[in-house]
This record gives structure tokens, C-alpha cells and sequence, in this order.
């Protein structure tokens, strides 16, 4: 796949506050270099089980999180961990659960697949393609039935849209002009599998819009700002009663499917071409400086980033194991797992 | 009280709930304007209005996730599973999803639902429309399966699920939709967790479910007639939460455990049953247990191979008094 | 810091390394490949994660390294300090803390009964086998026995018949059977009955008991008693016998006379300061069992007929097990509901005295009065008590059955009850 600058409005561009930005690129670095040290954790036997990484597609995750409302919810696949970041989660706490410690969000019962925050409208990643679809679907329809002015919004990647749970979920939210916002996230493969050669159309959510009455978006998933727009024209949609919006954003994954899978059946040259042209922080730090913002103060946000993840990396380190006791708790909501009296 | 038929039952159980909080609504294949293919759920959009009684496209996934999400995130909603057998289509819903987000959550993820849905055979609609599949529920970890035989336990027990704050399979029979019952006046809540002894005996403890509760009565009554062998029969209503005390009193009273299961013989509800039994209880038994079951095989359609296939009053008759001696 | 052999994949246990990419002594800077590793499914470049110099190298080119070793060493050169607070560390590590009891969540029981199959083949059900026990039936006995008749499985009513001595439900008078070969059945006391009537033969004979009675007038008792049984069959509750009001007198009236609460030790007498209640039970005639009811002092007659209807029902019921017969202190045994006048009972060794509460009849009884005496017609009980003599006189037992017998006459009952109704 040739990555190639797509950019919406090329030339304009100059409606996104400075702060805003700002927040758009602090979200991206800290993913960015809690993403690398969760990798550098795993190679030091730290990290452990299974991890999906979201290296280079740090622009979705801080686009859509920037341009959300708090008391907003968002959902996401097992490649969650950049959701679960941008929408505030504490680092300590996300980099915990991947190391199975009990200062982990859900004190290891979850695990990487499974991030889960409430408190920052993280309403769980989750590890069966597709499932968490209809279920955004219903926290959409709770905001319409309850009259909350609140919009779900529902992260997946490419090879989703083939599942039967994405074709249930689009019809449903559109019949019923829901509030939720579908995300797919296109890094050109469906696991170890270019997408292209599985799936009967070219833009696999792009162009199956149509089939549900909704808009066809395809847009530059790299560049936060054209996300971040996107992301607040479909929210306003939603706030409006409009019905759902189905967004493509093309991206890259730097890292494997899994951190236990190197890439090799990526064609030569081509981690290398959107590791050097579309990486998603180098575009965004030339963004910064090309509406003024200065070396100085992008490099602080930089630092204060990644010294932000050591302080959480030794307050994991420093954690205990889960205590066995919480072996059996929360099956039931009187929090205890009895069957049988 | 009144005379209720088990269908209607149903409805007035939804609309008494649904009167009293407005977090419940109720969604599913043709249950709005139709009142449901088999009438259970007629009325209800009349009385409460298309925005909380709704007719869902058939997506059976979509259902169970957005009953799923609305009950996450503060609904207590009402799903339809129109016959039992589809359960298999949504299956994901179930056995991964709805069971297991609190855990996996450490807490943070609530899910207070209902699923109803037409369950066992006995209607002649074949193989894929007729399974007894409580035993499917029963074994995944982190969910409530009920399964009433009486219009007075429909409307007690439903109720009780909208109320309880946990994922309830409620498993209906279609069979016994058209049964009728006296069901108390006014506000009526039973309690999840409970069986019934519904016939008291001394020689043996017959256990049911939904269906094969009349016919392990009738077979109850013919053996003290015909035998002497004076039955206690048992209603379990709920297989989780299991009430395992009942159950065992009355084996240590009786010595003799039988259970009648609709469901095929393979890891059938009554084989956990006569596992805990023959385990907690093994001082207590004066023969072996046996479970009376449909053979392991798909039901048929045509009526007298159906017929054969279920467990009826006759075979318990027989069984009990063979192995009894 | 260690470099580790990484996990590649989630069922690969070792990597072999490939190549090395880096000698010892190299500088190496952070993302930098140091080396590739190869596994039976892929290969992979491995980066270093700090900088400085490779100081060691464990594992050469070529050799197979299970995850998690170390497989190089590199020296953090020009490494800045970083200074991080601690956290405290949260919760306690993996192995610590209260697992519940998730293995037991059926409970299996732990006491065995016997074997499967006697000595002659036969199998015998476990039901039987836990009741055989309970009535100390001579299994093999049995089992031989049923064998002549064809019986292959031995099952509960078969224990039950056996120990019931004969088939019919008459009371056993095996006392008055004589030795001779006709006309005569020998009948085989049962195992409880052959140590209970150790145990009572030993008493008899080594404790000099003395005897001594009192006649109670019960109508009070009777009053309170009547409307609380209306009470109960209306609300369901428990309904009160006259050994709960004898019972709740006794506690009460052990508090003025310790000795009586008490046993025998050698020279000493150990004086109990809880009253455990021993309540004999009566078992169908096939022996007796003595429950005894733990702190029997601390209830008021309610409580007292609540644990001594539980006592009674679980004795019949065969769910008895050691704590509930071990730890008494006193004992009555109550044949009232046989109409007895009086009953010597024997002593319960070791302790030092034991109640007998016989037949409440209406009887005339003379009624004292400044205007002159007069009759009445009032239900009236004898309550004995066997004593041992070693431990105390008959003056004392006698005041001590004297205070009983006010208690009973002239206690507010109502008041009593009323307190928890």
C-alpha cells in the first residue's frame, strides 16, 4: 500500500484553536511513548500475555478523544490501549493491567484486551471482532431513550467490517437514527492478512456507507487535525438527532498484529515508507510549528510526556500481584459468584 | 387472585414492571405490533408506546448488544430471543459478553437485563425450533437461567429477573403458553433462587422443569395409586441460582433422587444436579440416581415421533416403578 | 541492566539467537539493534532499550535460550538519573490473602461408612450402610442372614427391620424373656444399647445414688403455657412443653445451689459455672441419646423450647454428631408423656446429679387460706433428681429441689415470655 498525504481543505486548515492542538499532540506523544514502553516492558518479560500496540495510529485515538464531550462513551477492540489513554485513564494503571499488577484498571481480572475505565468513559475494549458494535449501538440507544446528551462512539479496525455483528450494528443505529459514531480504523490488515485480498470492496467501511443510507468518509487517519474535525462534525450530527456516522481512517501499524508478531508479511519498504512519510507525530510536530508554535514548547510537552510514563512505569513496577482473594469476586452484582445455596 | 393463561401471564409481567420503572423497555422480533408470534406480549405496545416497546429488525446479535449497552449504561431493558434455538445465532452475547463483562471489568461494568425467550418442544415446529436449551445457559459462569411451569411463576419470576441486577436467561415454554393458572392480584414478586415442592411424598424426589412438571405430577399420582410409591415432586424453576437445600432435603427425607429433563440426554440440567447429589448427598441415597431425558437426538417434526422423543407421564410412571421395585 | 530472551509468541518457550549484531565492549544507543532471534515461526530484530556499552554477552550465536533468560548484560553509560517516587506498593503479592473456599462449593462429606459389599459379596446401599452404624446393626450378621433368603442388595428398610428386632412395631420386653429353648426368642441388643448399658451398669454401680422428690403444683406454668401454644399454632412458632418451663426453673435454680451443676473428679468435684443441658431423647425404644444444649443458662423458655425441639427432631432424624452429645453438665430425662408417677433415674457419670420429670395429672390438692383450707383441683408433677451422695448431702439436693419447685409455682412466667413475644 502507497501512503500517500491525503488532506482535507489543503491549504485552510486554520480553525482548530492552539490549544487544541496542543491537547492533540500531548495525546499522541503520550500514547506514543506509552505504547514503546509497554513493547520495551514485554522484551524485559514485564509485560506479559497477550498486547496489541497502536503504534503509529495515535492520530484516531487523539482526534476523536479531543473532539469528545466528557460523559461521552467510547468503545474499543483489544487494540485499546491508545483509547484508553487518550480519554484520560491513568498511565500507571493502564501500564499495571498490561503487567497483571493489582494497581492495574481492573487489577489484572481483565488484561490488555479488556481495558475498562467508567470513570473516563472507557466502556471496555473488547476481544470478539465486532461485538462491541451492537453494544456501543446500545448505549446509544439508552442516550435517545433517557434523553442524555452524551455519543457513543465505537473504535474497530478493517477486518470488522466483514463480520456479521458490523452489518447488525450499522443497520440498527441507522433504522434508528441512534447516537453513535463507527471507527474504523484501516491499517490495511486483517491480522496477518492484507485486507484487500478478504474483502469484496475497496474501502471496507467507506464504501459499504451506502448500504446503510449513511454518508461514504474516508479520510487521512494520520493527520489528527483532519480527525479531529471529522470527529466533530459526526458528533455534532449525533448531538443533533442526525443518526450515526460510519468514518474510514487510513493508517499504519508500526509494530505486529501482536507484540508477539514482527510483521514479516508486510512487502519490503513499506513500515519504512509510512515510518518515515506518514508518521502521524512527525506530521503533527510540523503541524505545531507551522502554525507557530515553538521547538521549545513542543519539546517540553515531549519530555513531560515521556517522563510521565517512567513515574508510571516504576509505580507499576513497584505494585504488588493481585491478592487471590479477588479471584471470585464481581461474577454477580452483589459481588460474589454463588450459584447454589 | 385471577385466572391467567401462561402467555398472558407474560405480558402482564412485563407491564407491571414497566409500569413501575421507566428504565425498563422491551425490544424484539414482531413483540410490538403483532404482540409477539405467540401472543405473550400483547398489549404492551398499546399501553406503553413505540419508543419503549419496539420491533427490532431480525438481528438477533444486535438485539443482545444494544440490550446489552442500554443496561451498562443505566436502562434495565427487556430482550426477545424469539424461539430458544436462536440463542445459538447470538450465542457471543451470552457466553462471552453479557456473563463476563463485570468480572472482567473488576466491577465497573454492569448488566441488569432480561432475556426472554420460547423454549422446549411439544409444538411440532422440527428440529430447530423445539430444543429445551436451559442447559446451555446453565453452564456458562456469570448469569441467572429461570425456567417457570406455571402462569403464577411467570409473572413472579419475571418480575423478580427486571428487579434482579445481573443478565436472567428466562427460558418460557411454548408449549405452555396456552396453560392456565391462578396468578395473585396486584404486585406480584417471587424470588429468583427457589424451587417448589409441589407435590410432598416420602418414597422418592422427583425433580422438573417447565414442561415435564405436569407430566412428573401426573406420573406421581398414578404410582400412589396404581403402587403405593408415594412421590415428592420438586419444580427447580431456577437452575442458577440453584436451590441445592431443597433439593437435598428432600433426598435425605426420600433416599431416592429422579429427575425429568426435556433437554437431550448430554449434559442435561439434571446431570450437575445428580453430580451434587451423589456427592453432598451420597449418605443419604438408598439407589441410584436416574434421570428420565429425551434420547440423544434431534427431534423430529411429525406429532407421534415428537411424542416419543420427550419425556411423557407414562415413561416416569414406568421408570420410577421399574427401578423402585 | 539484563537483557532477556523476549516471549515471540504466545506458545513459543525458547528462541535460538541468530545473530549478534554487537560484540562486548560496543556502544550501543537505545532502539538500536543489538540482535536477531529466530524461533521455529519467525524471526525478529531485537533493539536495545537503553543506551551504553554491551558489557557482557551469555548466549553465543546459535544457541537455543529459554524465554526469560539472560542472554546479554549492557553497562548504562552517561545514563541519566532519573528520581521516582515509590509508590507504596497496592494490594499483597499473588500468593497472599484468603482464597474462600472456591474448591468447596459442593461439600463432600468426609465421614465413610463402611464398605460397598459385606463380607459375603452382598452390596449394601450407602444409606444403609450410615444407618446400620447410627443403630450399631451387625452388618455381616445381617447380610448372612439375608443371603439364605436370596436378597442380593441390602438397602434402609432392611437395616431398619433388622433393628428392629422383630417385624411387628410391639415394644420389646426383652427383659422379661427367659433363657428357655422353647417358647423363647433371643434378641440381640443393639450396639447402642450395648453401650449405653455399659456405660449405666457402671454408673449404677460405682455412683451411691440417693433419691428425692418433690410435687410441683403446675397450674401457672399450665396458664402461661396454653396461651402460648394458641399463640403458636396460629403464627407458627414453637410450641412450649413443660420441659422447657423444668428446664429454664433448673438453670435458674442452679445459680443459688453450683453444686448441682457439677462432676465428679476423683476427690474434687468440678463445678461448671454454664449450664449444658443434657435433654435424654428416646429413640422408638431402640435406645436412648442425650443431646446436650450448649448455655442452656443464657436462654429464657422460648429459647429453651426452640433447642430443645432442634435437638429432639435431629436425634430422631439420626443427624446427631459429637459436639451435640459431648460437654453436659446436668441431665433430665423426661418420661411425663407416659404418665409415670416417678422415675429413679441413674446417674449420667461423671456428673454428679440427673432430673426425672414425670406425669402431670389434675389432682385434688388442699389449698391453704386464713379463712380455712380448702380443695383445688390443679395438675400437679412429681420432679425427682438422683444424686451422687459423694458430692453433697440430701439437705442440699432437697433445698435445691425445693427452690426448683417455688420457681415453677410462683415464677411471672408471662412476664418472662412476654419480655420476647
Amino acid at each position: 500500500m502507497v501512503c500517500k498525504a491525503q488532506r482535507q481543505n489543503e491549504g485552510v486548515n486554520d480553525d482548530i484553536d492552539d490549544l487544541i492542538r496542543l491537547d492533540l499532540f500531548r495525546r499522541q506523544i503520550e500514547i506514543r511513548h506509552c505504547e514503546q514502553r509497554a513493547y520495551d516492558l514485554f522484551l524485559q518479560n514485564l509485560v506479559k500475555g497477550t498486547s496489541h500496540l497502536s503504534l503509529g495510529q495515535e492520530a484516531i485515538a487523539s482526534g476523536f478523544a479531543t473532539a469528545m464531550k466528557e460523559g461521552d462513551k467510547s468503545f474499543c477492540t483489544y487494540r485499546g490501549h491508545a483509547h484508553t489513554l487518550a480519554r484520560g485513564a491513568p498511565m500507571h494503571a493502564v501500564l499495571g493491567e498490561l503487567m497483571q499488577k493489582d494497581c492495574g484498571l481492573m487489577r489484572g481480572k481483565g488484561g490488555s484486551m479488556h481495558l475498562t475505565d467508567v470513570d473516563h468513559g472507557v466502556m471496555g475494549s473488547y476481544a470478539i471482532i465486532g461485538a462491541h458494535l451492537p453494544i456501543a449501538v446500545g448505549s446509544a440507544w439508552r442516550a435517545q431513550y433517557l434523553g442524555d446528551d452524551d455519543v457513543t462512539t465505537a473504535f474497530f479496525g478493517d477486518g470488522t467490517t466483514n463480520i456479521g455483528a458490523f452489518h447488525e450494528a450499522l443497520n440498527y443505529a441507522a433504522v434508528f437514527k441512534l447516537p453513535v459514531v463507527f471507527v474504523c480504523e484501516n491499517n490495511f490488515y486483517m491480522e496477518y492478512t492484507p485486507i484487500s485480498e478478504i474483502t469484496a470492496v475497496e474501502n471496507p467501511a467507506a464504501d459499504r456507507a451506502s448500504a446503510y443510507g449513511l454518508e461514504s468518509i474516508l479520510i487521512d487517519g494520520n493527520d489528527a487535525d483532519v480527525v479531529y474535525r471529522t470527529a466533530q462534525a459526526a458528533y455534532a450530527k449525533a448531538r443533533a438527532g442526525h443518526g450515526p456516522s460510519l468514518i474510514e481512517c487510513k493508517t499504519y501499524r508500526h509494530s505486529g498484529h501482536s507484540r508477539a508478531d514482527p510483521g514479516a508479511y508486510r512487502p519490503d519498504g513499506e513500515l519504512d515508507d509510512w515510518k518515515t512519510n506518514r508518521d502521524p507525530i512527525k506530521i503533527y510536530r510540523a503541524r505545531l510549528k507551522e502554525f507557530g508554535i515553538s521547538e521549545d514548547v513542543i519539546n517540553e510537552i515531549d519530555a513531560k510526556a515521556l517522563a510521565q510514563v517512567d513515574e508510571a512505569t516504576e509505580r507499576a513496577k513497584a505494585s504488588g500481584f493481585p491478592p487471590a482473594n479477588i479471584l471470585a469476586t464481581d461474577v454477580y452484582a452483589d459481588g460474589g459468584w454463588a450459584w447454589r445455596n | 387472585m385471577a385466572e391467567l393463561t401462561y402467555r398472558e401471564a407474560v405480558a402482564a409481567g412485563i407491564a407491571q414492571e414497566m409500569e413501575r420503572d421507566e428504565r425498563v423497555a422491551f425490544i424484539g422480533e414482531d413483540i410490538a405490533r403483532a404482540g409477539g408470534v405467540f401472543k405473550a406480549t400483547v398489549g404492551l405496545l398499546e399501553k406503553f408506546g413505540s419508543k419503549r416497546v419496539i420491533d427490532t429488525p431480525i438481528s438477533e446479535e444486535a438485539i443482545l448488544g444494544a440490550a446489552m449497552g442500554a443496561a451498562m449504561t443505566g436502562m434495565r431493558p427487556i430482550a426477545e430471543i424469539m424461539f430458544s434455538d436462536f440463542l445459538a445465532v447470538c450465542w457471543d452475547f451470552i457466553a462471552n459478553e453479557m456473563s463476563k463483562s463485570r468480572y472482567m471489568s473488576n466491577g465497573q461494568l454492569p448488566c441488569p437485563l432480561v432475556v426472554r425467550t420460547a423454549n422446549g418442544g411439544g409444538s411440532r415446529f422440527g428440529a430447530q425450533h423445539s430444543q429445551s436449551v436451559e442447559n446451555w445457559a446453565m453452564m456458562i459462569p456469570g448469569i441467572k437461567v429461570i425456567a417457570p411451569s406455571t402462569p403464577a411463576d411467570v409473572k413472579g419470576l419475571l418480575a423478580a429477573s427486571v428487579r434482579d441486577d445481573n443478565p436472567v436467561i428466562f427460558f418460557e415454554h411454548k408449549s405452555l403458553y396456552a396453560t392456565k393458572g391462578e396468578v395473585p392480584d396486584g404486585e406480584y414478586i417471587d424470588k429468583l433462587g427457589t424451587a417448589k415442592i409441589v407435590r410432598v411424598g416420602g418414597d422418592a424426589t422427583i425433580l422438573a422443569l417447565a414442561l415435564m412438571v405436569p407430566r412428573a405430577l401426573q406420573a406421581a399420582e398414578k404410582l400412589k395409586v396404581e403402587t403405593g410409591i408415594d412421590c415428592e415432586v420438586i419444580d427447580v424453576r431456577s437452575l442458577v441460582p440453584l436451590d441445592t437445600q431443597t433439593i437435598l432435603s428432600s433426598v435425605a427425607k426420600t433416599g431416592r433422587l429422579f429427575t425429568v429433563e426435556e433437554n437431550p440426554r448430554l449434559c442435561g440440567w439434571g446431570a450437575e444436579i445428580a453430580s451434587i447429589v451423589a456427592d453432598e448427598a451420597f449418605w443419604d441415597l438408598d439407589g441410584p440416581i436416574v434421570r428420565i431425558t429425551t434420547p440423544h437426538i434431534p427431534l423430529p417434526a411429525a406429532d407421534n415421533l415428537e411424542d416419543l422423543a420427550l419425556p411423557d407421564a407414562a415413561r416416569v410412571f414406568e421408570t420410577v416403578r421399574k427401578v423402585m421395585g | 541492566m539484563n537483557v532477556l530472551m523476549p516471549q515471540l509468541g504466545e506458545t513459543v518457550t525458547e528462541g535460538t539467537i541468530s545473530r549478534w549484531f554487537k560484540v562486548v565492549g560496543d556502544k550501543i544507543s537505545a532502539g538500536e539493534a543489538l540482535l536477531e532471534i529466530e524461533t521455529d515461526k519467525t524471526s525478529m530484530e531485537v533493539e536495545s532499550i537503553e543506551s551504553g556499552v554491551v558489557a557482557e554477552i551469555c548466549a553465543q550465536m546459535g544457541a537455543v535460550v529459554p524465554v526469560g533468560n539472560v542472554i546479554a548484560v549492557i553497562a548504562a553509560v552517561d545514563a541519566p538519573t532519573r528520581e521516582f517516587e515509590l509508590s507504596k506498593p497496592t494490594g499483597a503479592d499473588g500468593n497472599v490473602g484468603e482464597v474462600e473456599d472456591l474448591y468447596g462449593a459442593v461439600v463432600t462429606p468426609l465421614k465413610n461408612f463402611g464398605q460397598v459389599r459385606t463380607e459375603n459379596g452382598l452390596r449394601i446401599t450407602p444409606l444403609a450402610r450410615r444407618v446400620a452404624e447410627r443403630d450399631g446393626v451387625d452388618i455381616q450378621a445381617l447380610a448372612r442372614d439375608l443371603a439364605e433368603r436370596g436378597v442380593t442388595k441390602i438397602y434402609r428398610d432392611d437395616v431398619c427391620s433388622a433393628d428392629q428386632i422383630s417385624s411387628s412395631t410391639s415394644i420389646p420386653t426383652s427383659a422379661s424373656i427367659s433363657a428357655t429353648s422353647s417358647g423363647s426368642e433371643r434378641i440381640k441388643l443393639n450396639r447402642m444399647r450395648r453401650s449405653t448399658g455399659a456405660h449405666l451398669a457402671q454408673s449404677w454401680s460405682e455412683v451411691p445414688h440417693v433419691f428425692q422428690a418433690v410435687d410441683v403444683e403446675m397450674d401457672k406454668v399450665e396458664r402461661v403455657r396454653k396461651q402460648m401454644n394458641v399463640h403458636a399454632s396460629v403464627t407458627g412458632g414453637v410450641r412450649l412443653t413443660y420441659l422447657a418451663f423444668v428446664s429454664r426453673a433448673v438453670c435458674l435454680a442452679v445459680r443459688s445451689f453450683p453444686l448441682i451443676n457439677a462432676h465428679m473428679d476423683g476427690d474434687a468435684l468440678i463445678v461448671h459455672h454454664g449450664v449444658h443441658l443434657g435433654v435424654a431423647v428416646d429413640l422408638d425404644y431402640q435406645g436412648l441419646v442425650v443431646p446436650v444444649i450448649r448455655n442452656a443458662d443464657g436462654l429464657n423458655v422460648m429459647g429453651l423450647a426452640r433447642e430443645i425441639e432442634s435437638a429432639v427432631e435431629r436425634a430422631r432424624r439420626g443427624a446427631l454428631i459429637e459436639d451435640d452429645l459431648s460437654g453436659g453438665t446436668y441431665t433430665i430425662s423426661n418420661s411425663g408423656s407416659f404418665g409415670t408417677l416417678f422415675t429413679v433415674p441413674i446417674i449420667n457419670r461423671p456428673q454428679v446429679a440427673i432430673l426425672s420429670t414425670d406425669g402431670i395429672r389434675k389432682r385434688p390438692v388442699v389449698v391453704e387460706a386464713d379463712e380455712g383450707d380448702s380443695i383445688a383441683i390443679r395438675p400437679v408433677g412429681i420432679i425427682g433428681q438422683s444424686f451422687d451422695h459423694r458430692a453433697f448431702d440430701g439437705a442440699y439436693s432437697a433445698a435445691y429441689l425445693r427452690e426448683l419447685k417455688q420457681i415453677l409455682e410462683t415464677r411471672d412466667w408471662s412476664a418472662e415470655i412476654d419480655a420476647h413475644t
